[in-house]
C-alpha cells in the first residue's frame, strides 16, 4: 500500500472520499446556514440598538478567540460526541464574521440616504429591506463567505468528536503515520475551502447592485 | 398654509435651540429660512415633516393639528429635498421617483408614466435618464432627480434644506431660476433653508432670518433690504447689498428728499437769485409754496430765465410744462432708462396722488454710487 501514489490511493478510497466529502459539506454548510439565520438578524438588531451593541460583539468575539480544538474539547460535557456539538460549534465559530459584517453593512449606508427615505415617509421596515439591506447584501455576503471558508478548515477538527467529514481521514492518517492518507483529508478540504470561496465571491458579485458594481469600477 | 404655533425644540432637556418660534406660510409662497450655522434652520424645517419632534408648541397644516396625521402619511404629503440629495445609488433614476408612488401601490404603468412627466419637468430628457444609475449623473442632474422625487406624488408643500448649496455656482443659479419656473407653473408651497443671502433675495417671497433659535425678521427681500429690523440682520444682508441688487431698488430710495421749489406767481429775477443761493440749474414750479404736497405745473432752467432777462411775467406763463415723471416705486432701472434716454437733468418722483414728492438728479444717482462704493471699501 506504500507504494501506491497519492492519486492510485485517492482512487482506491474514492467511496470513502465521496462520503466524507459530502459529510463535511454538510456540517459545514448546516452551520453556516445557522449562523446565517441568527448572525443577521442579531447584526442587524445591533446596527439599530447602540447599547447592546458591544456586548454582543464582545460575546461573538469571545467564541471566535478560543481555540478551535479547545472548544471542541469543551462542548463535550455539555453536548456529547456526534454531529450535534459539532454543528454547534461550527456555528458559533461562523457567527462573528456575519454578525459583525451585517452590522458593517447597514451601518455604513450613508445617513442623507436613510434621512431621504424617511423624510419622503418610508416606515423604518420599508428603509430597512428596501434601501438598507440591498445596499448590505454584498458585505453581508462577504461575511458569509468568510465563514465558510474558515468553518471547512476547522470542521476537519470536529473529527475528533466523532462528526466525520475529512477531518476523519486526516486524523486516521496521523494516527496510522501515513501521508497519502492526510493528504487525501488535506487536499479536498482546502479545494474544498478554495472552490466554496470563489462561488460564494461569484454569488457576492451577483448580489451587488448595479448602480453600485459600476460605481467600483469607476473608483478603480 | 403651513403655521408654527409657539414652537420650542430642545435636544437634550435643557438648552432650547428653537425658543418660541412662529411662522405663517401661505398657500403657494416660497418662505426662506436664512441665518448662520446652527441658528436652527433645519431644526425648523424637520419639525414640520416631523424627523424632530418639537418639545412645545404646534403645527397647523391647512388649519389641521400636523398630529392628527401619522407620520408617515404626513411626510408623504409634504415633499422634501435635501443637500446631499439621498438618492437609493442602488436603485435608477427612475426606480428612485417612482419609490413612494410604488410603495402607496400605483401599477407600474402610472408610475412609469409620473417618472417620465417629472423628468420633463426638471428638463431630465427621459428617454436618456430613466435607466440611469445616480452615480452616472453630476451633482446638479442628482439634485434635479432629488426635486422630481420629492414631486412624484404631488405634494403641495416642499421642504427643501439647502438644496443647491453643494452645487457650482453656475449649476446653483440654473437650478434656481428652475425652481421659480416651477413654482410658476405647479403653485407649491415651498420652505426653504439657505445661508445664502443672494439665494435668499432671488427666490423668495418672504425671508425669514433666523438667529439663535428665533426669527429675528419675517419681511419681503425688499423690506429685508431696506428696512432691517436690527443690526444683525443689517450686518447679515450687507450694507452695500440693496446697490448690488439694483431691481431691488425704487425711485424714492434713490431721491432727494429735500424738495426746493417754488410758487408760480414768482417772477424771473426771483427765482435766479434762488438759483444762485441753492446752486440750482432747474426748478420745479408748484401752485404755492407751501410744505404740503402738491403737484408740479412745469419747471424753469437757469437759461431760459437768463434768455427772457428781467421782465415781470410769472413763472406759470413762462415755465415748460412738458416734463417726464417717475412714480415713487418705479425700478431704477427704469428711472436710469428714461434719464439716458431722454437726457432729462431733473426727474420728479410723484406719490399715488401725482403729488410731487422728491427728485432725481445726476447728483443723487452719484450719491448712491458713492455710498455704495464707499461701503465695500470699508467691509474689505
Ligand atoms: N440631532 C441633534 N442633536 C443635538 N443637537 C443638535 C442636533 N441637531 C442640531 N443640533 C443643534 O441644534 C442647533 C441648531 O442646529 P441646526 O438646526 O442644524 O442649525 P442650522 O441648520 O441652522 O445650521 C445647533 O446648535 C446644533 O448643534
Ligand atoms: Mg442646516
Amino acid at each position: 500500500m506504500n507504494d501506491m501514489n497519492f492519486f492510485q490511493f485517492m482512487a482506491s478510497r474514492s467511496d470513502e472520499l465521496i462520503r466524507l466529502t459530502i459529510q463535511h459539506i454538510q456540517i459545514t454548510g448546516l452551520a453556516v446556514l445557522l449562523a446565517v439565520m441568527l448572525g443577521v438578524p442579531v447584526g442587524i438588531f445591533i446596527s439599530k440598538n447602540r447599547s447592546l451593541r458591544s456586548p454582543i460583539l464582545g460575546l461573538a468575539n469571545v467564541f471566535q478567540t478560543i481555540p478551535s480544538l479547545a472548544l471542541f474539547g469543551l462542548i463535550i460535557p455539555l453536548l456529547g460526541t456526534g454531529y450535534v456539538p459539532s454543528v454547534f460549534v461550527l456555528f458559533l465559530y461562523a457567527l462573528l464574521p456575519i454578525i459583525k459584517n451585517t452590522f458593517i453593512g447597514i451601518n455604513s449606508v450613508e445617513e442623507s440616504i436613510i434621512d431621504a427615505g424617511r423624510g419622503m415617509g418610508m416606515t423604518t421596515n420599508q428603509i430597512l429591506t428596501k434601501v438598507e439591506m440591498p445596499l448590505a447584501l454584498p458585505v453581508i455576503m462577504g461575511g458569509i463567505r468568510i465563514s465558510t471558508v474558515i468553518n471547512i478548515g476547522t470542521a476537519t477538527i470536529a473529527a475528533l468528536i466523532g462528526a466525520g467529514g475529512l477531518g476523519e481521514m486526516i486524523f486516521k492518517g496521523i494516527s496510522m503515520a501515513s501521508d497519502n492518507m492526510v493528504l487525501a483529508g488535506a487536499v479536498p478540504t482546502a479545494l474544498l475551502a478554495i472552490f466554496m470561496d470563489k462561488v460564494l465571491g461569484m454569488v457576492e458579485t451577483k448580489l451587488t447592485p448595479i448602480g453600485i458594481t459600476s460605481q467600483k469600477d469607476k473608483a478603480n | 398654509m403651513i403655521e408654527l404655533v409657539n414652537i420650542s425644540k430642545s435636544y437634550d432637556g435643557k438648552i432650547n435651540v428653537i425658543e418660541k418660534l412662529n411662522l405663517k406660510i401661505n398657500k403657494g409662497e416660497i418662505v426662506v429660512l436664512i441665518g448662520e450655522s446652527g441658528c436652527g434652520k433645519t431644526t425648523t424645517l424637520r419639525m414640520i415633516n416631523r424627523l424632530n419632534e418639537p418639545t412645545g408648541g404646534t403645527i397647523m397644516i391647512d388649519g389641521q393639528d400636523y398630529k392628527k396625521m401619522s407620520k408617515i402619511e404626513l411626510r408623504r404629503q409634504l415633499g422634501y429635498v435635501i443637500q446631499k440629495v439621498g438618492l437609493m445609488p442602488h436603485l435608477t433614476v427612475g426606480k428612485n421617483i417612482e419609490m413612494i408612488p410604488e410603495l402607496k401601490g400605483w401599477d407600474k404603468e402610472k408610475r412609469k408614466e409620473r417618472a417620465y412627466e417629472l423628468l420633463t419637468t426638471v428638463d431630465l430628457p427621459p428617454e436618456d435618464y430613466y435607466d440611469r444609475y445616480p452615480h452616472e449623473l453630476s451633482g446638479g442632474q442628482q439634485q434635479r432627480v432629488g426635486v422630481a422625487r420629492a414631486l412624484a406624488v404631488n405634494p403641495d408643500i416642499i421642504l427643501m434644506d439647502e438644496p443647491f448649496s453643494a452645487l457650482d455656482p453656475v449649476t446653483r443659479e440654473q437650478l434656481q431660476k428652475e425652481l421659480l419656473r416651477l413654482q410658476d407653473e405647479l403653485g407649491k408651497t415651498i420652505v426653504f433653508v439657505t445661508h445664502d443671502m443672494d439665494e435668499a433675495l432671488k427666490i423668495g417671497d418672504r425671508i425669514a432670518v433666523m438667529k439663535d433659535g428665533k426669527i429675528i425678521q419675517y419681511d419681503t427681500p425688499e423690506e429685508i433690504l431696506k428696512n432691517p429690523a436690527d443690526d444683525f440682520v443689517e450686518y447679515f444682508v450687507g450694507k452695500d447689498r440693496l446697490w448690488k441688487s439694483p431691481e431691488m431698488l425704487r425711485a424714492s430710495d434713490i431721491m432727494h428728499k429735500s424738495l426746493i421749489t417754488v410758487g408760480q406767481r414768482r417772477t424771473p429775477a426771483q427765482v435766479i437769485e434762488v438759483m444762485k443761493e441753492k446752486d440750482l440749474e432747474t426748478l420745479f414750479i408748484v401752485e404755492k409754496e407751501t410744505s404740503k404736497p402738491q403737484p408740479p405745473i412745469g419747471y424753469i432752467t437757469r437759461e431760459s430765465l437768463r434768455e427772457q432777462g428781467s421782465n415781470e411775467s410769472k413763472m406759470s406763463d413762462i415755465c415748460n410744462r412738458e416734463f417726464e415723471t417717475v412714480q415713487h416705486d418705479s425700478k431704477m432701472t427704469d428711472v436710469l432708462k428714461i434719464m439716458d434716454n431722454k437726457l432729462v437733468r431733473s426727474l420728479p418722483v410723484l406719490d399715488d396722488n401725482g403729488n410731487l414728492i422728491g427728485m432725481i438728479t445726476r447728483a443723487s444717482i452719484l450719491n448712491l454710487i458713492t455710498k455704495a462704493v464707499v461701503n465695500e471699501e470699508e467691509n474689505q
